[in-house]
């Protein structure tokens, strides 16, 4: 009897089940493929998130971001870390990430910054202009970045009605209510 | 003191004359396989025969060599990055992102020619048949691209090797250009450098299906003592003024709502290339069509619009096209203008008796009607244009006017280029000049090709020219192009 008070008190705490997963593919026109395309739940009225503890990496190697494009939850830290033998910076211009600028570090070094704000910050760095990466902070857990053939996962969804949009660093972002119930499909195709 | 001008002083015999002309003006090759590899696509794409566009080669060109509304999936070379294109958010305090083409942006164009000239001496009354192996006759090495979204460039040299033995190297093209730097896409494009001006867009030599370029049109001496005789050689003697194929200048240029196109632009004066001397001396050091000696820059201008088929930027909104590139139904008009200023440098000019004056160009208008039309496999295009000079005669110690007149010519011509099928094309072109000396007979000219595209990149052709004023003087050539 406590158990299953218990399970409904758990379930009415949370809203709705995790029911299962939302996946589907992103069709990305004019771009050579369709990776990178962050899918992501919108902000869901009346619930809040809280920030992940664990630290994000971008690694910086052979003169490049990687991942190319990193999705976080907002409050997340992410840690930029040096793994060339060459000196690297990383700044971004955006002003939803207050244009920071962590400096320039050696090999093996990482340096943090925390994105309190939705924001999708582009990844700079002052010794090489061509080195280039995003990061985007979004609302919920809820988030995935798609692969090449633009197919996306995003794993443990609550069922129930939600705005997922999409960005990608070079298209126009879209966006489309889902109802999600159980291993629920949404297929999008984005352009410039 | 009036003077009255007199029978025309030849600057060269007409053998020489016609030598030059047959050998010497020769079509440049023109075709870049650079886009070939860039968009891993066929020469075809663009070329109705290489190096005559398509319609969709001309939204190309224009374009500042991008596809029409091209995106990034379209482009196989993938372009190396000079700066992240968020760079350009921190503009001016950081440098504008740009990008480089993915690899070395080269090819090669190869002619070989075996030209037969018959060419009739009136001095001596004998008749000249001369047989030529021109292997190669010219090979260029061409650059080309785009950097970044928004600049474009192009040059050539040419590598030639003339009939006596000797050799020559040009810099044929090199220009940059910065593509659409306001408004609506195309709208407003920048050019700097050596280039054929878009004021001879569609029947400069660069965009000709044929051998020969339209030499009538281009290479008209308005110098003589009562007026020009008639068409010179860019590399005679004599120096010419006439309509310069290439021009050192600047140029603005654009399409507006898809189907009206303009160009601007301030070059070198046409004249004479660089010359020695206070007044132009008597020794030249560059050809037409290179640096002018005088200060004044002249002005030219086209306005087109065209009707049907294609935009001019490529765009194909309501249009029905067929799948056949080459083919659509559409007609083109423009209408095209130089006004130019030729003070101070002094042309050598003498009277019947042989006495010598200099002669000045001291100002000059070329005025003039283009219009192309293209049905199915035809393509019938041509020019009428009407020269005025204002020619002075000089004492040719003292340097002062003796006598000042305005001479008249005008040139038409009219072509017609036929696809039998992709492979096989044709070509017929008739060329007349009424010089300005009136006691000079009108040249007239009868230009029939027909081509072979043995590849995309290959072509064989055979091509016939003829002065139907004087039979006597004619050219069969038989030419093999390659690009690669």
């Amino acid at each position: 009897m406590n158990t299953a008070l218990c399970t409904l008190l758990a379930l009415a705490l949370a809203g709705s089940l995790p029911a299962g997963d939302l996946h589907g593919k992103v069709a990305c026109k004019g771009v050579r493929n369709s990776a990178d395309a962050v899918v992501y739940l919108d902000a869901i009225p009346g619930k809040t998130f809280p920030a992940p503890a664990k630290h994000a990496l971008v690694d910086q190697k052979n003169l490049v971001f990687i991942p190319h494009v990193l999705p976080v939850q907002v409050g997340t830290t992410v840690d930029f870390h040096n793994d060339d033998a060459v000196l690297h910076n990383v700044f971004s211009p955006d002003a939803c990430c207050s244009k920071f600028n962590l400096g320039t570090w050696p090999q093996g070094q990482s340096r943090s910054y925390t994105f309190k704000n939705e924001c999708q910050a582009t990844l700079l760095c002052k010794v090489h202009p061509e080195m280039e990466g995003f990061v985007v902070a979004v609302p919920t857990p809820y988030y995935a970045v798609t692969k090449a053939d633009g197919s996306y996962e995003i794993k443990n969804v609550p069922d129930g009605q939600f705005t997922v949009k999409v960005w990608h660093p070079k298209l126009k972002a879209a966006q489309k209510a889902v109802k999600v119930a159980g291993s629920t499909q949404a297929d999008f195709e984005i352009a410039r | 003191m009036r003077h009255i001008l007199k029978p025309p002083f030849r600057p060269f015999g007409g053998l020489a004359l016609l030598v030059g002309l047959f050998l010497g003006l020769a079509t440049p090759l023109r075709a870049y396989p650079i886009f070939a590899r860039k968009y891993q696509t066929a020469c075809n794409t663009c070329h109705t025969v290489y190096p005559k566009l398509n319609p969709f080669g001309q939204a190309f060109r224009l374009n500042g060599y991008r596809m029409p509304k091209e995106t990034e999936d379209l482009v196989k070379q993938v372009p190396v990055s000079l700066g992240s294109p968020a760079y350009a958010k921190l503009w001016p305090n950081a440098v504008m992102p740009s990008q480089l083409p993915g690899n070395a942006p080269l090819a090669m164009n190869v002619k070989m020619e075996s030209v037969s000239t018959s060419a009739y001496d009136p001095a001596s009354g004998k008749t000249t048949t001369h047989n030529d192996f021109q292997f190669p006759q010219e090979a260029n090495l061409f650059g080309a691209g785009t950097l970044g979204d928004h600049m474009s460039f192009m040059a050539e040299l040419t590598f030639g090797e003339n009939a006596d033995g000797s050799t020559s190297t040009e810099i044929e093209h090199a220009r940059l250009d910065f593509d659409s730097i306001a408004g609506p896409d195309h709208l407003v494009n920048l050019r700097i450098g050596k280039f054929a001006p878009n004021l001879y867009d569609g029947f400069q030599e660069m965009w000709l299906m044929t051998d020969n370029g339209v030499d009538t049109m281009f290479t008209y001496n308005p110098v003589g003592y009562r007026g020009g005789v008639g068409s010179g050689a860019d590399d005679a003697a004599t120096p010419i003024i006439s309509l310069p194929g290439r021009v050192r200048g600047i140029e603005l240029y654009g399409v507006a709502g898809h189907r009206f196109f303009y160009t601007l632009g301030l070059m070198s004066k046409i004249g004479p290339g660089g010359y020695s001397g206070a007044y132009g001396g008597a020794t030249p050091t560059s050809p037409n069509g290179n640096f002018g000696n005088n200060t004044h820059k002249d002005f030219y201008a086209r306005l087109d619009y065209k009707f049907g088929g294609m935009g001019l930027d490529g765009d194909t909104e309501g249009v029905k096209l067929p799948p056949e590139n080459w083919r659509e139904n559409s007609f083109r008009v423009g209408v095209l203008g130089v006004s130019g200023n030729g003070r101070d440098i002094n042309f050598s000019v003498a009277d019947d008796l042989g006495n010598p004056f200099n002669m000045q160009d001291v100002s000059y208008t070329r005025a003039g009607v283009f219009a192309s039309w293209l049905f199915h496999d035809l393509n019938v295009f041509g020019v009428y244009l009407r020269g005025n000079d204002k020619l002075q005669l000089l004492d040719p110690v003292s340097n002062l006017v003796l006598d000042e007149n305005t001479r008249s010519y005008n040139t038409w011509f009219t072509q017609a280029d036929y696809v039998i099928n992709p492979t096989f094309l044709a070509s017929v072109r008739y060329e007349r000049l009424r010089p300005a000396d009136p006691t000079v007979k009108a040249e007239r000219f009868l230009n029939l090709n027909f081509t072979y595209l043995v590849y995309a990149n290959v072509k064989a052709m055979l091509e016939f020219r003829e002065d139907l004023n004087e039979t006597r003087n004619k050219q069969l050539a038989i030419v093999l192009r390659a690009a690669f």
